[in-house]
């Protein structure tokens, strides 16, 4: 089986070595450094240390940094092309942080002046800005994000779901990551020195990388994006697997998937973040994967490590790598770490490069590897078989909600009761041990609550090899701690534990070292979409063979939910929870299939989304029920949405709309679907839930999202 | 001293929120991290923060951290010699 090549169309690239390519080869050519004494924000205590910070991106119209930084890096990728992206990939950590931060800071209350805050905003800003009217996905897996990002994309351009897309990472430096690194005692005061023997940690930087990626015929690409490895470590929240485990499997599966050896690589662009740890497990991984390592280095010495942009930025220059064979030194190094047996190049070297292994790894164990190559390095016949297109069929179900765990909250729901509520985290949390959850609060507990308790509900005997995971606002409890014991102590006792918590994949993170899950592990977040994101991704990304978690979950915060969520503070009393579901490609032993028909923006109408749905004739023919999600904040838009959805489809099935029985929250969608799934596996729809409308209890059941962005998921017994 | 190992044995339960643990039941010889507290890195960290902003102790070297942490007894003795004197 063939594949056509994916080409790195155009890049665009802001970092502290440069804005735009030229700049930046520039730097990484004369072997110069962007690492400096922090000055973007102010500081309560001690000397700035070392960071990776940007010149520029230039003031925008009241964007946050993360989102200006982005749009630069989009504008360079988009030059000159009218055509807009298919799809639009962002992976990113803090969105609009620095700004919340100091809008928390000061106390300021209103939700309006947050509205950028949350992840999802950085994509939907570039796609409004290109006209992207397909999926505006945000993934969120740390230090990972950027490389995670690209691998969906290139799964999406492989299945044809996509001929361009505007994919790669950003984030801005902010207080979160620059206290809490130093929390950890994570952070070089001298500097970051990626390899040396006296490497004391990594530079907290910042940056954005977009590339626009298309699987047609590219005049003068810049590169081909030939494969790439997702995994998990499964062994710790914030250290990396101490052998490299799962870095080695990232790479291996990268190098399958772009059929080629570990010969063939020219050249390896390492994580080398600059920490004792990373770099001594990258550098085990790496000698167990090359009985000869080629030439090699990291750039972090250089850049500092931009975090979830990282991945993006380096695929960039892998780019630039095989285009122009130029391999970039490793900066900050005066003695090679002798314990690492890795060469590492100390000065730029002219070389031809064809195939470039470029290697991102973050917080949650998550791992990513991308191979790189030069035009026509995609090999026509690769040895990795590709994704079968077949569906997905669910095994085993969770949920969590203000009425209880799943017995309670369907019992509520089919007997048409309200079980909007904020969940009872003792409950959900209950099947876990003591040790597992003591340094877990609100999300995570719940989260890990819902895996074990859909995993409980599925064949034992087949545990999930991989997590995706969706959440609107993450570890609210932990951020807001964080924030809050920063400020409150001048910024003198930042809590690490804290820290880690705070990041949107810690769930799905521990949820991976619960289950031994070390495939793939994808944290999205998409306001009141995120669940939708996930199932996309575990669609794209999981084999024929596979059994995965897919899981939305989201918690509720006194003090941030109202201020972050527009749809929280209303009327709506505070709820939160979210559902949990065992999928494979397997239907035998099944309770229903799961599709995913639609993802789309909501400027493009209804017209695509019945068309994505099978059109009218198909949809009369298979909808028995529509449950409609259509967020408080969006409530005009979505009613408008759905009268014409119903309309357009012409079909007479009840509708309804769950937001009202399960509450404003941004993964409700995900109890939705735990709803549906059950309603087609008893076969039953229940006359109470709809209220007295007849349903056939043989039909399937559309799952909407409707406002900014519509989605639609029918659950059906084929 | 041991009114110091008794008075860090609250304060571990609390910022480590170790439920499961009594104070009664905690060994001030026995292997602080690593042991069967289940405490790790992440944890040793919230101790130097704790140590640091509730006793004007700090200890910012590795080296000097695994000999302090290495139990409850030894972390006490480190935080008894090395305190601001009240005057």
């Amino acid at each position: 089986m063939s594949i056509a090549p994916v080409y790195i169309a155009a890049a665009g690239i802001i970092s502290p070595l440069g804005n735009g390519l030229e700049a930046t080869e520039r730097s990484l050519a004369t072997g110069s450094c962007g690492i400096a004494p922090l000055s973007l924000f102010a500081l309560a205590q001690n000397d700035p240390l070392p960071v990776g910070q940007v010149d520029g991106p230039g003031d925008g119209p009241d964007l946050p940094r993360t989102h200006r930084l982005a749009l630069a890096a989009a504008g360079q990728a988009m030059q000159g092309r009218e055509s807009p992206p298919d799809a639009v990939i962002v992976g990113t950590t803090t969105g609009g942080m620095l700004e919340s931060e100091e809008l928390l800071r000061a106390g300021v209350l209103d939700g309006a002046r947050y509205r950028y805050h949350g992840l999802g905003t950085v994509a939907a800003t570039i796609g409004r800005k290109y006209h992207c009217t397909g999926p505006m996905l945000t993934v969120s897996t740390a230090c990972s994000s950027g490389a995670v990002a690209l691998a969906l994309a290139l799964s999406m351009l492989r299945t044809g779901k996509a001929e361009r897309v505007l994919v790669g990472g950003v984030d801005s430096l902010c207080r979160l990551t620059y206290f809490g690194f130093h929390s950890l005692q994570l952070v070089d005061r001298n500097g970051c020195h990626p390899l040396d023997k006296n490497r004391q940690g990594m530079a907290v930087a910042e940056g954005a990388a977009m590339v626009l990626l298309t699987n047609r015929p590219s005049e003068d690409p810049l590169a081909e994006l030939v494969g790439a490895g997702l995994t998990c470590d499964a062994h710790h929240s914030a250290a990396p697997h101490p052998r490299g485990a799962g870095a080695l499997a990232a790479m291996e599966l990268a190098l399958a998937d772009a059929g080629i050896s570990p010969e063939d690589i020219d050249y390896v662009n390492l994580h080398g973040t600059g920490t004792r740890e990373n770099d001594l497990a990258e550098a085990r991984a790496v000698g167990a994967l090359f009985r000869d390592p080629p030439p090699l280095s990291s750039i972090k010495g250089a850049t500092g490590h931009s975090l979830a942009a990282a991945g993006a930025i380096e695929a960039v220059v892998a780019s630039l790598v095989v285009r122009n064979g130029l391999l970039p030194p490793n900066i900050g190094l005066e003695r090679v770490d002798p314990d690492l047996h890795l060469r590492p190049l100390r000065k730029p070297e002219q070389k031809d490069a064809r195939l470039v292994l470029s290697n991102s790894f973050g917080f949650g164990g998550n791992n990513g590897s991308l191979v790189i190559g030069g035009p026509g390095s995609t090999p026509v016949d690769p040895a990795a078989p590709h994704r079968p297109g077949k569906d997905l069929y669910i095994h085993g179900l969770a949920a969590a909600s203000g009425a209880g765990m799943i017995t309670a909250t369907m019992e509520g729901l089919l007997a048409g009761r309200q079980v909007a509520g904020c969940v009872d985290v003792d409950l959900a949390a209950a099947a876990l041990g003591a040790k597992t959850i003591r340094r877990l609060k609100r999300l995570p507990r719940m989260a890990l609550g819902l895996a074990r308790s859909a995993c409980d509900d599925a064949d034992p005997a087949v545990a999930p090899a991989s997590v995706f995971m969706g959440t609107g606002w993450g570890a609210l409890s932990e951020t807001n701690d964080f924030l809050e014991r920063l400020f409150a102590t001048d910024e003198r006792f930042p809590s690490p534990t804290d820290f880690v918590g705070s990041v949107h994949n810690s769930p799905a993170g521990q949820i991976a070292i619960m289950l031994g899950a070390t495939g793939a592990n994808i944290t999205t977040s998409g306001g009141d979409y995120s669940f939708e994101q996930a199932l996309f991704a575990a669609d794209l990304m999981i084999g024929e063979d596979e059994t995965t978690l897919v899981l939305g979950v989201d918690e509720y915060h006194h003090h941030l939910s109202p201020l972050f969520d527009p749809s929280v503070g209303g009327d709506a009393a505070p709820a939160d929870g979210g559902g949990g579901f065992v999928v494979s490609r397997t239907r035998a032993s099944s309770r229903c299939r799961v599709r995913l028909l639609y993802y789309g923006a909501g400027s493009a109408g209804t017209e695509p989304l019945v068309g994505g749905c099978g059109g009218p004739a198909g949809l009369q023919n298979r909808i028995g029920l529509v449950l409609a999600g259509i967020p408080a904040a969006d409530q005009r838009q979505g009613e408008e949405q759905l009268r014409q959805f119903l309309a357009q489809a012409e079909i007479g099935a009840p509708v309804i709309r769950y937001r009202q029985l399960i509450g404003e929250f941004a993964s409700a969608s995900a109890v939705a679907a735990v709803l549906a799934a059950t309603l087609v596996d008893r076969g039953d729809a229940g006359d109470p839930v709809t209220m007295g409308q007849p349903v056939d209890p043989h039909a399937g059941i559309l799952v909407l999202g409707l406002g900014a962005t519509i989605t639609a998921m029918e659950f059906d017994r084929p | 001293m041991d009114n110091l190992i008794e008075e860090l044995k609250d304060k571990l339960i609390d910022i480590l929120n170790l439920t499961d643990v009594n104070p009664a039941d905690m060994d001030a010889d026995a292997r602080l991290v690593g042991g069967e507290l289940g405490i790790d890195s992440i944890d040793v960290l919230e101790m130097v923060v704790m140590v640091e902003k509730d006793y004007g102790v700090v200890i910012n070297s590795q080296e000097v951290g695994e000999k302090v942490f290495s139990s409850l007894r030894s972390l006490a003795a480190y935080i008894q010699e090395n305190r601001p004197r009240d005057t």
